[in-house]
């Protein structure tokens, strides 16, 4: 049910690294990696990096953000001895660069994401994959033509539970699954506007806007609450939506494919600047094999069981799924950097013969991603996987934009017999930062 | 609160009331006569639905996506007609977000006022962006004709429009990559 990407090795490594051993790599062989954004989610890339280069794996060559403050503390943090970068570019025309980690605001994900491929960078981007369905496809497109390695970061599919979960659900201990419910709470409001100022003397607002059209900077707009805007995030269907949808469509098998309808009822926020959805119920429908996908803000939560090991390990069940079959249904909380299932799946072992499923190098998505760089392979979450998942979160919010049910044809990857929203499927973007 | 002044809201609320009643019976006959198979009776009611305003544009925006193409296309016209004279208002934010507005709807009548605003520096790349989205030969025979006289930088834009279009450009090559930000911070 799952297989492995067809590009050789030749094609994918880059030429500086042939022939070494990943393992144990000798200083020259080592991947020279660069960090593209280094707040948040960046910085905690960071961390994991500079810890393999402790350990002689990686060399930490560059850091780059438009935020002078948080790109002082980053350089510190690797001893002075990255150079930074405000402008990506500039990383993109070093030779010496075989890897970047992009993890900045949703609406640079698909452009940076792009220019590292057609640079030659094997790439890691953060979920989700883009904000809109031609941004996705320019995506797939870089990283084919120029055979390079994109894992996006819905870590959720690396983890340990989730490898069980997989399992128990690819083996048919829940018989056929025609229904996955996931739930999330709900996305915040904007409880303290603020009017537009002059942006603060660290930032380079102009360059943090990118490709979105030039506004004049409000402080609502950042730092990681651009998540709840649609252009810059999207809501939590598209933060979060990017973990537990992923792992749906990796449990069932479903990457390559999509759904045929998608249907959102919602609530949108009345006051302050951000305007995603604050309670939304999104329904996929897919067709050959039939199932039903339901993506709900706050939808049924599942209280995890082990109320001890909930404290003990932070368990965030705020999130999660249940995955109903015609034989018994399974729940898998949370379901990014966090992965929990239910007993049984974790106690099951498949027979002799029976399905398979890919399982990342040490559980670790990092290292899923260096495998695939070493090896050509597809990574466990592809660039073909986040765009699949990204659009789920994409069109989600879209059918809930243009107030009705909207139909998708899964092999052309558009919406059918609605002009006005096909129209929506791209926005156009400010130069020179475009696709 | 003074019994008069009770009474005075009251009647206020009542007349607040009616006038809502009257907008809504307005609407719903405007959208009657837009969703009418009859062009003379649909054309005049899209091109005359401007002083209905916002109160029409919810109604409107469900007839958009009419099975019967004409009907679907003139509630597009109707609200587009009404953002196309906002492409002349004094604050260049309300030019620009009646640029973006237009690019999910305009269609060919709406391209020439929205191209004249290439040549408007505070608004020509919300322009450029909007017309990218116009689908349409009109707008790429705008954008062509804008190369002409655009500023040299700014061709530069107009050229990848071109391009996202399919139109084949000559010189003025992709400045995506081209990195001009340096930053402060120092290393070591």
């Amino acid at each position: 049910m799952f297989s492995l990407g067809a590009a050789s090795l030749p094609q994918i490594l880059p030429a500086r690294v042939l022939g070494a051993t990943y393992s144990t790599p000798s200083a020259k062989d080592r991947l020279n990696i660069a960090h593209i954004g280094v707040g948040g989610m960046g910085n905690g890339h960071l961390g994991y990096m500079l810890a393999r280069q402790s350990r002689g794996d990686v060399n930490v060559v560059a850091v780059c953000d438009v935020d002078e403050n948080r790109l002082a503390a980053a350089v510190k943090s690797t001893g002075g001895k990255a150079t930074p970068y405000r402008d990506y570019r500039y990383i993109l025309e070093r030779a010496d660069v075989d890897a970047v980690v992009i993890a900045t605001p949703d609406h640079w994900h698909a452009v940076q994401t792009v220019h590292a491929c057609e640079a030659g960078k094997h790439v890691y981007v953060e979920k989700p994959a883009c904000c809109t369905i031609e941004e996705g496809k320019a995506m797939v497109r870089a990283a084919r033509e120029h055979k390079v390695a994109v894992q996006v970061g819905s870590q959720g599919r690396s983890q340990r539970e989730a490898f069980y979960a997989h399992q128990y659900i690819a083996n048919g201990m829940l018989g056929r699954v025609h229904t996955v419910k996931c739930w999330h709470y709900a996305t915040p409001s904007d409880d303290n506007p603020v009017p537009d100022s002059e942006p603060p003397p660290e930032l380079d607002w102009d360059l943090w806007l990118g490709p979105l059209p030039w506004r004049p900077y409000n402080a609502r707009y950042l730092h990681g609450v651009f998540r709840w805007l649609l252009e810059s995030g999207g809501g939590q269907i598209r933060d979060r939506g990017a973990h537990v949808m992923s792992n749906a469509l990796h449990f069932l098998g479903a990457d390559h494919t999509g759904p045929v309808s998608i249907e959102t009822k919602g609530r949108v926020p009345t006051k302050g600047l951000w305007d995603a959805a604050i309670e939304m119920e999104v329904t996929y429908q897919f067709k050959n094999p039939d199932w039903t996908l339901i993506w709900a803000q706050p939808g049924e939560m599942v209280p995890y069981p082990d109320r001890e090991r909930v404290k003990r390990e932070g368990i965030r069940e705020g999130y999660g799924a249940v995955y109903y079959g015609d034989k018994d249904k399974l729940v898998v909380w949370v379901g990014d950097g966090q992965v929990y299932t239910e007993q049984k799946a974790l106690d099951y072992t498949p027979p002799p013969g029976g399905v398979q499923v890919p399982k990342s190098p040490r559980f670790d998505h990092h290292e899923d991603w260096f495998e695939g760089i070493k090896t050509g392979r597809k990574t466990i979450m592809n660039i073909e996987a986040g765009v699949a998942t990204a659009f789920l979160c994409v069109l989600g919010n879209l059918s809930l934009i243009c107030g009705r049910k909207l139909h998708w044809d899964p092999v052309k990857q558009e919406i059918v017999g609605d002009e006005q929203a096909r129209r929506l499927m791209s926005r156009p973007q400010r130069y020179p930062y475009t696709l | 609160m003074k019994p008069q002044s009770v009474s005075l809201l009251a009647a206020g609320a009542v007349l607040t009331a009616s006038a809502r009643a009257a907008d809504q019976a307005a609407v719903a006959d405007l959208v009657a006569r837009i969703k009418s198979p009859d062009d003379a009776v649909r054309g005049p009611a899209w091109q005359s639905a401007g002083p209905y305003g916002a109160p029409a544009v919810g109604p409107l925006a469900e007839v958009m996506t009419d099975p019967h193409f004409e009907i679907a296309r003139s509630a597009r016209r109707a609200v587009a007609a009404e953002l196309v004279k906002l492409l002349g208002h004094a604050s260049p934010n309300v030019r620009k977000h009646a640029l973006w507005m237009l690019s999910e709807i305009g269609e060919a009548p709406a391209v020439e006022p929205m191209a004249a605003l290439l040549a408007d520096p505070e608004v020509r790349e919300d322009a450029r962006c909007a017309l990218e989205r116009i689908p349409g030969a009109a707008a790429t025979a705008a954008l062509k004709k804008a190369m002409a006289t655009a500023p040299e930088a700014f061709k530069y834009a107009l050229a990848h429009t071109l391009r996202v279009r399919g139109e084949k450009v000559e010189g003025y090559p992709s400045q995506k990559r081209v990195p001009t930000k340096p930053t402060r911070v120092k290393a070591g």
